[in-house]
């Protein structure tokens, strides 16, 4: 086997058996698998419905469960890799043919890639490190009316709670701002947007 | 007892929003000593704007933003896409805490957020309402 595009790893030897044995379904339970893997690529969290979905596939062609379930796996590593490594439609298909694939298939199976790729990619984006991320801001202002110490008073005064996610929790930051705060802070988020769009 | 009768007439003057040297004036019994009265009146009117701010600057309040700091940042690689570029803020408040729960010791405190494109952007619009609000309210 050539290097291949998605691993530098030696690729597990139960491999080769599992593109052999996918190279016996015809075009249509391909097609029907490669969509049920997509969905759950791009939906990594529903991992019930995976599983049940592969169910119904395996009962539907009669095929048992368990191997079924090593040929997505195998399956499944040339996606992962190729998402880490940004990975063209090509290369996911020449990685295909070098593991046993057949060309048609490994055809198919890219071009799906190249479909989906937008989404996996912003999905693995979005799954990278933040710190402290913000996750939404509340707002209300007012005036203050009166106090202890003055008894009519008229400031206007804009209160913003930032929703903050603290490693797995969700924390509640209350912040309080004066008009010219508001009016400079307004002002320099202004001038982030512009430095994050010249850089997009 | 002075101290104390003179830091009352200043908090009742400053209460009341005082601004006329006749109001304050007013405040003496008739007997008063004439140029004390004056004297007095005219360090009360002179400080008065210092008392007045100081006084709304310690009012109880949420805690309060004294600075803002922010940096954008690339982000090259993670663990889960090995080659990137993309663009992160990061935005750091410094607020201070009630000013009158810590008397003259106010604690400052840091906090660092990180903002997405994305977030940054419907935060702009956010604030972006917030400012349409306040020019309505203003033009009223």
């Amino acid at each position: 086997m050539g290097l291949l595009n998605f691993t530098r790893d030696p690729v597990p030897e139960a491999v080769s058996g599992d593109m052999h044995n996918l190279n016996q379904l015809s075009a249509q339970q391909f097609s029907a698998l490669t969509e049920v893997l997509f969905r759950f690529l791009t939906e990594p969290k529903e991992v019930e419905r995976f599983l049940a979905q592969l169910s119904d596939f395996a009962s539907m062609n009669k095929i048992s469960l368990g191997p079924l379930k090593n040929i997505v796996k195998s399956i499944l590593l040339v996606p992962n890799g190729a998402l880490k490594r940004n990975l063209s439609s090509e290369q996911v298909k020449a990685d295909f043919i070098a593991l046993g694939l057949s060309e048609e298939k490994a055809s198919y199976f890219a071009e799906q890639w190249k479909v989906n790729s937008p989404t996996l990619t912003r999905l693995a984006v979005g799954q990278t490190l933040m710190i402290n991320q913000l996750i939404d801001m509340e707002w209300k202002f007012g005036v203050t009316a009166g106090s202890s110490e003055l008894e009519k008073v008229g400031s206007i005064f804009l209160q913003l709670k930032l929703v903050i996610k603290k490693g797995s929790q969700l924390e509640n930051v209350y912040v309080e701002l004066t008009l010219p705060q508001f009016y400079s802070f307004l002002h320099e988020m202004e001038r982030v947007k512009t430095s994050l769009e010249s850089f997009s | 007892q002075l101290v104390s009768a003179l830091h009352n007439l200043t908090r009742h003057v400053v209460y009341c929003g005082l601004t006329r040297a006749e109001d304050i004036l007013s405040l003496f019994p008739e007997n008063f000593h004439q140029n004390l009265k004056n004297l007095l009146t005219k360090i009360i009117l002179e400080n008065i704007s210092a008392w007045r701010n100081e006084a709304q600057a310690s009012q109880i309040s949420l805690p309060r933003l004294v600075d803002m700091d922010w940096r954008v940042d690339i982000k090259t690689s993670s663990d889960s896409i090995i080659r990137m570029a993309v663009p992160t803020c990061l935005l750091q408040l410094k607020i201070q805490e009630d000013a009158a729960l810590c008397g003259n010791n106010p604690v400052v405190s840091a906090l660092t957020v990180e903002l997405s494109k994305e977030t940054l952007d419907t935060m702009l619009e956010g604030l972006g309402r917030i400012r349409d609000q306040l020019s309505a309210v203003a033009n009223k």
